[in-house]
């Protein structure tokens, strides 16, 4: 357990493009100036950004659902994003996380991403992998019918013996 | 002297290049996200045919005051960077990015952009 405070919020918000930076900002901000790792606070503002422009390309429907729980030291967070979208996307979606939660190298991973994502417009799965390598996030999927949650979170450090 | 030079700004985001002699100078500024993808795009697809055009031998890239970049605009940089790769030894030339240690995006992304090519490209903080 973290000795800091512990930081969350919720916010149901469109998920229209020009919300993603404006969100991430609040995020940001908000989150600096209680939180002594900015590097943590990037980690997590990368995911908020990716999962929200996620859902801004292919959510069906004028909600999502956010929310943010943040350990003040940086060890522990969690960052989820509720939306409905297509079952189409949904197998995508699930094809792509799973290849991410599978491979032990996220870097290596990553690459191979951006080395796909050439010459493809959508759907390169490039700002998940992103979330994995450089926000050092684990991802999760659930779904209920057409409605998608994508967590993305890292547990507390566990502490090393001497 | 400035031979060419291409400028654009959208919302939140600014884009200038300057080409002299066979070098071009490319400023980024802002945020480049989901709302300036398009035209980050054709903005880098002018730069590389003015580069191909000039037989540029370097294209340095200040991304200093660039607060954020999203994945679908680093897929324009991965356009960019795979397609000067795809061009004969004589119509490549590098991509020096100049970055800022204090921007936290900007050692990982462009560290993983540089892994696509290391052979053209560098990265100064």
């Amino acid at each position: 357990m973290s000795d800091g405070p512990t930081l969350s919020f919720g916010l149901q918000i469109q998920p229209q493009s020009r919300m993603v930076s404006i969100v991430r900002r609040f995020v940001e901000e908000s989150f600096e100036k209680l939180v002594g790792d900015p590097e943590a606070v990037f980690r997590v503002s990368l995911a908020v950004h990716e999962l929200l422009e996620n859902a801004a390309k292919y959510a069906v429907g004028d909600k999502a659902g956010l929310s943010v729980y943040f350990e003040s030291d940086g060890a522990a967070a969690s960052i989820k994003l509720t939306n409905e979208t297509t079952p189409e996307h949904i197998r995508r979606l699930r094809a792509c996380i799973d290849e991410i939660q599978a491979s032990d190298e996220p870097g290596e991973l990553y690459q191979a991403f951006m080395r796909r994502s050439f010459g493809l417009q959508n759907e390169s799965g490039l700002g998940l992998a992103r979330i994995r390598a450089e926000g050092e996030l684990n991802l999760s999927l659930e779904t209920q019918g057409t409605t998608v949650t994508i967590t993305a979170s890292c547990l507390p450090h566990k502490e090393t013996q001497p | 002297m400035t031979s060419w030079a291409e400028n654009m700004k959208e919302n939140d985001f600014s884009a200038e290049a300057n080409a002299s002699e066979r070098r071009i100078q490319v400023t980024l500024s802002g945020t480049a996200d989901l709302t300036v993808r398009s035209q980050l795009d054709r903005f880098l697809r002018d730069v590389h045919g003015e580069a191909q055009r000039s037989r540029a031998e370097e294209v340095t890239v200040d991304v200093r005051a660039l607060e954020f970049m999203n994945s679908s605009c680093l897929k324009c940089f991965v356009w960019w960077i795979s397609t000067v790769q795809e061009q004969t030894t004589e119509g490549r030339y590098r991509i020096v990015f100049v970055s800022s240690p204090t921007v936290y995006w900007q050692r990982r992304s462009l560290n993983a952009l540089a892994c696509l090519a290391n052979e053209l490209i560098t990265v100064q903080a």
